[in-house]
């Protein structure tokens, strides 16, 4: 990537009232949202790069997807739906049946959006056929299992099953993540991947898709 | 209680004491876990009942205790799942209501306080509780006013004083009948946590972080008093056991170590100082991975505190860096409890013993607590192994630790714990008593302090 605009360096700087008001002038001077946008995508991909070189942690990632939302509060409406979408890939991720935290599946979610892949979060304590279901829907290739407690470890290894009972295995790359997951954990289940971090969630998820 | 059961409960007591203190022992101690999650479902119980019915719960401690009887410790207090129906808590997923009945009880994260409250918290908790907090997390008080919401205070304060007694009840049953000590009695949270987890949310303390810092200082610092004063109010009045801290977001990556050095420790730092000044050792699960802010440990005196160290982290590097003040637990995968064989439970826990144990001062455990799905042969394989390998000495017999004074002034300098009428009020109003006023001053008081940590007590 190249010199940063100035609305992508104050995103990536999370200076909220610079960033608010860049985008108002911006909007002002009859700037296509799609460009504001795309401005705000580099921010939050040198955001997303700054976290993976441990500049930035959780605490800033979380306050730029709020800065982000803000703005999306009034620049949302000027964009259309297809506009929107993404086109590095697409995600299917979740948390497993039966563990409701999303922590970590929400800041890989972040990571991906940040990195121009389309995600398709199924939120928490999903059940197998859900994500089965959601690959078929949206013909992803990646399925991002994501947990916090040991349960998942059987209940990630019941989604692998699901996928090979639809006769989808072969079509669909499979990352693991979370407090339990390790290679030892990611063989048992009969995963492709497992990411040690969130940014290695996503690395995988670009290699996945050729990047 | 026999007296061979009595030597055996001050043997394991005193070998856990010295080992928090850094002290020589005779050996390690045995599955010194703080959280022995397969030790609730090992009889075959779902954890809806152990939740539920305190009868089942009790009789799981005792089947463990008699089927493994060389563990060292065994935890006899944890979530009582009435007190949460008595008041409609919500932020708890519970086994058997909310989720299937053999599942794990889950925090429900959220925002229970909004930011322009934080005024009202740092200067008058009171009110912040009655009319704020309480109304978003308790169902049942929702509607403050109602005869249902009167009920619910009642059924809560009964329930409150309720589980204090059965939990005293199952202590005694480990102590008296199996001579088990338990790992900690009693609770405080770090300040922070306070706020990011039951409070704000994990969402709103991020942002608060950049919109309103000073805020988020200016009530870690007002609640330390009320947070140590409740914890002391929960320990264990012979001062044996550590307080139990479950530490959440100083865990790596959730805050820059800048951040974490201005709202996360400082605040931590003063509670725990309380602690020990009032003579109580702690006991902290480093939830998570605390390798890039765990080196603060060292700033407290040497042998007053347990850190339990994460799968995420190395307990080796842990030894190394922070080894030489406090005491540590951890060691071995949960994975391997799960998924992994005797065997190499005994090479993980040989291997253990041969290094970062060696010279004490290390509880063999999982990260953080036993898993539930641990496999009973791979438990078996945990107590044997650390028994053969975690010797140390023939002629070393550690000895009970005596309770230490409390510091004069109270646990907390000019911070009494706090009541919401004072007496002076109520003596007031009755114009004067005809007996002993320090007799009725101290059943006012009672209740007064009790019914305050209550208010607290209810997201650890």
């Amino acid at each position: 990537m190249g010199e940063l605009t100035q609305l992508a360096q104050a995103m990536a700087d999370l200076d909220k009232n610079h960033v608010i008001a860049l985008v108002e002038n911006k909007l002002k001077g009859s700037i296509p949202p799609l460009e504001i946008v795309k401005e705000l995508n580099d921010g939050m991909i040198e955001i997303g790069n700054r976290f993976t070189a441990c500049e930035y942690y959780i605490s800033e990632l979380i306050f730029s997807s709020h800065i982000y939302k803000e703005v999306m509060v009034f620049l949302g409406p000027h964009l259309s739906q297809i506009e929107l979408d993404q086109k590095a890939g697409t995600v299917v991720i979740g948390t497993v049946r039966g563990d409701i935290h999303d922590i970590g599946k929400n800041i890989v979610v972040t990571l991906l959006r940040n990195a121009g892949f389309k995600t398709i979060d199924l939120g928490v304590d999903v059940a197998a056929d859900k994500f089965v279901e959601a690959l078929k829907e949206t013909r992803a290739k990646a399925l991002a299992l994501s947990c916090l407690l040991n349960l998942a470890i059987t209940e990630m290894k019941n989604v692998v099953d699901a996928l090979v009972a639809a006769k989808m295995r072969d079509q669909i790359k499979v990352v693991i993540g979370g407090q339990p997951i390790d290679e030892k954990v990611c063989e048992y289940v009969g995963a492709d991947y497992y990411g040690a971090d969130a940014p290695a969630g996503v690395r995988i998820c670009k290699q996945i898709y050729g990047q | 209680m026999s007296e061979e059961i009595q030597q055996l409960f001050e043997e394991r007591l005193a070998r856990y004491q010295a080992t928090i203190a850094l002290e020589p022992t005779d050996r390690m101690v045995v599955a010194g876990t703080g959280s022995n999650n397969f030790a609730e479902i090992y009889a075959g119980y779902s954890r809806q009942e152990i939740m539920y019915d305190i009868n089942k719960w009790m009789a799981a401690e005792s089947k463990f205790a008699e089927d493994f009887p060389q563990i060292d410790l065994l935890r006899a207090g944890r979530i009582w799942a009435p007190l949460f129906e008595a008041v409609g808590f919500k932020l708890y997923k519970l086994p058997g209501r909310d989720l299937p009945t053999d599942i794990d009880f889950q925090f429900v994260e959220g925002e229970w306080m909004k930011p322009e409250d934080y005024d009202l918290l740092i200067h008058n908790p009171v009110e912040f509780m009655m009319e704020h907090r309480l109304r978003r997390v308790l169902g049942e008080f929702k509607e403050k006013g109602s005869v249902r919401s009167y009920m619910a205070f009642l059924k809560g304060g009964m329930a409150f004083m309720m589980m204090g007694q059965l939990m005293r009840e199952k202590t005694l049953n480990l102590e008296k009948k199996h001579g088990l000590p338990v790992p900690t009695q009693g609770v405080m949270l770090a300040p922070f946590d306070v706020l990011a987890d039951g409070y704000r949310g994990l969402e709103g303390i991020m942002i608060d972080i950049f919109e309103r810092p000073e805020k988020i200082m200016e009530a870690c610092s007002a609640l330390i008093p009320d947070l140590v004063n409740c914890a002391l109010g929960t320990a264990d009045p012979l001062k044996r056991y550590p307080i139990f801290m479950p530490l959440h977001r100083g865990n790596h990556p959730f805050l820059s170590p800048k951040q974490f050095n201005t709202f996360y420790w400082p605040p931590l730092f003063k509670a725990i100082s309380l602690l020990i000044e009032a003579g109580y050792t702690v006991r902290a699960y480093l939830e998570g991975d605390w390798t890039p802010n765990w080196h603060h440990w060292n700033e407290f005196p040497k042998g007053k505190i347990l850190c339990d160290i994460d799968n995420k982290a190395d307990v080796a590097r842990a030894k190394q860096e922070i080894g030489g003040t406090v005491c540590l637990a951890g060691g071995i995968l949960d994975r391997m409890f799960i998924l992994g064989t005797p065997d190499e439970i005994r090479t993980r826990v040989r291997e253990l013993c041969e290094t970062v144990g060696k010279d004490g001062g290390l509880i063999l455990n999982g990260g953080c607590a036993i898993p539930y799905l641990t496999k009973p042969e791979n438990f078996r394989a945990f107590i044997d192994a650390t028994l053969e390998y975690g010797k140390y000495s023939e002629t070393v017999k550690p000895k009970l630790k005596e309770p230490p004074t409390l510091p004069a002034g109270g646990p907390v300098p000019g911070h009494p714990p706090r009541v919401i009428t004072p007496w002076q009020v109520r003596a007031k109003e009755l114009g004067g008593v005809m007996g002993d006023e320090k007799l009725i001053k101290e059943a006012w008081e009672m209740f007064e302090r009790r019914a305050f940590c209550w208010l607290h007590f209810w997201d650890w």
